[in-house]
């Protein structure tokens, strides 16, 4: 898991169950309980932070990610495939151009 | 220091840091996306966001409608041995693909050989044909009378999947003029079957092979991939296509590719097409030196490659 701009209660509540191999990084082997459980305390404590979570899991790529609290990356899945999106300026500026074209029943 | 010997050289990809296919992930499809560079990287500008893609560990990188690439990321993808497969909403597929991870001709020069010779030839295609039938097949039956049973073994799969899901199933059409107006069942086959087709082909490239010498299938040059394709298909499009064409709801292709991901996990797809590959056509680990040069061929047996046989007669040519 990683933490970022988070409160000090958070970080150390985290640290008592993971390693902290560098400061908001944490490392560690848990049961699936207790990792679902980090998570939620993680999402209601974050405030105006940012928190990641990656766990092993038993799809093709071996592992799943959740993230929260940070408006420009997003976990999307395509087809089942996760992987992160972000909204950069480049982006904006090519999806005027990539936009799907728009369906004749909306027009 | 660091040993000079572990610096990693930017120019040429070293290719013992490429994950093996077996090792590596399957397919990714994308819509409406531009794929660019970006340092070593790849990335691509999609609807959802700008996405960073691990292509040294994916096989197949199928682009759907609406994308285009920069040259820079066919470099980049051609380096890392993932094929580009462009597909299209006819089912129309176009194949693009690298080098593969492979730079050794060792099981190339093998099928080759095992093609070439009719009777080496058959003995292949019976084992092709075998592995589809897990009792086995009688020695004496001929070629016909094998194809024969594959049609009748195709033929009740359709149909016992057509009673499990009760989708009504009458032939396979290829409509290649009228996608819109196919069954969902052929749609849902053709999506699974286009997933399979890049696998099969990614896999014989990375492996060194040719995807134009079949031997079941002949005088495409894809025929290799339809064969290896075949080994499979009934257990793995089938199974996925039946049951999304039975789900109301739209989006049939994209669920299919979505069920096809988990279930091409579960039996261990390309684990196993790697390894029947190997024990189809035979053939070593062919990577001794990836980067020395080659022999030169000589009936009486190779020169050695990389040197220069002019000697001391060579006159005033130097």
């Amino acid at each position: 898991m990683t933490l970022e701009a988070v409160p000090e209660s958070l970080r150390g509540e985290l640290a008592r169950w993971l390693i902290e191999v560098q400061p908001g990084v944490y490392v560690g082997n848990a049961s699936a309980l207790v990792r679902d459980l980090l998570w939620d305390k993680a999402v209601q404590h974050t405030r105006r932070g940012r928190c990641t979570q990656v766990y092993r899991a038993q799809n093709e790529q071996g592992f799943v990610i959740r993230t929260h609290g940070d408006g420009a990356r997003r976990v999307v899945s395509l087809d089942g495939y996760q992987l992160v999106a972000v909204r950069n300026a480049r982006h904006a500026e090519l999806s005027r151009e990539y936009a799907p074209p728009e369906d004749d029943d909306k027009l | 220091m660091t040993d000079p010997s572990n610096a990693i050289i930017w120019q040429r990809q070293n290719l013992r840091e490429l994950p093996k296919f077996r090792d590596g992930t399957g397919y990714l499809y994308l819509e409406h996306t531009r794929l660019e560079q970006d340092g070593r990287g790849v990335r691509a500008y999609h609807p959802e966001g700008m996405l960073t893609i691990p292509v040294a560990s994916l096989s197949v990188l199928l682009l759907g409608p609406g994308c285009s690439v920069s040259h820079e990321a066919v470099k980049a993808l051609s380096d890392t041995g993932c094929s580009l497969l462009w597909v299209g909403e006819e089912g129309v597929r176009l194949y693009a693909s690298g080098l593969g991870e492979t730079r050794s001709a060792a099981r190339l020069h093998r099928q080759a050989t095992l093609w070439a010779n009719p009777q080496s030839r058959l003995r292949v295609v019976r084992q092709m044909y075998a592995m589809r039938f897990p009792e086995g097949l009688p020695d004496d039956l001929t070629l016909q009378q094998i194809r024969g049973r594959e049609g009748a073994r195709m033929r009740d799969a359709y149909a016992r999947y057509s009673a499990a899901h009760g989708v009504r199933w009458e032939t396979r059409q290829y409509k290649q003029q009228d996608w819109n107006r196919a069954t969902p069942i052929n749609k849902a086959v053709s999506a699974g079957n286009a997933c399979l087709y890049g696998l099969a082909h990614a896999a014989i490239l990375s492996m060194g092979y040719s995807p134009a010498l079949g031997f079941v299938h002949t005088g495409k040059l894809l025929s290799f991939v339809y064969d290896v394709a075949d080994l499979y298909k009934v257990e793995v499009v089938l199974p996925i296509a039946f049951r999304e064409a039975a789900t109301p709801g739209d989006d049939l292709e994209r669920r299919v590719r979505t069920g096809l991901r988990d279930h091409m996990t579960r039996l261990r797809l390309l684990e196993r097409m790697a390894a029947d590959l190997v024990h189809l056509l035979g053939g070593d680990d062919p990577d001794p030196e990836p980067s020395a040069p080659g022999d030169l061929w000589d009936p009486s047996g190779n020169a050695v490659g990389g040197r220069n046989y002019a000697g001391d007669d060579a006159g005033s040519r130097s």
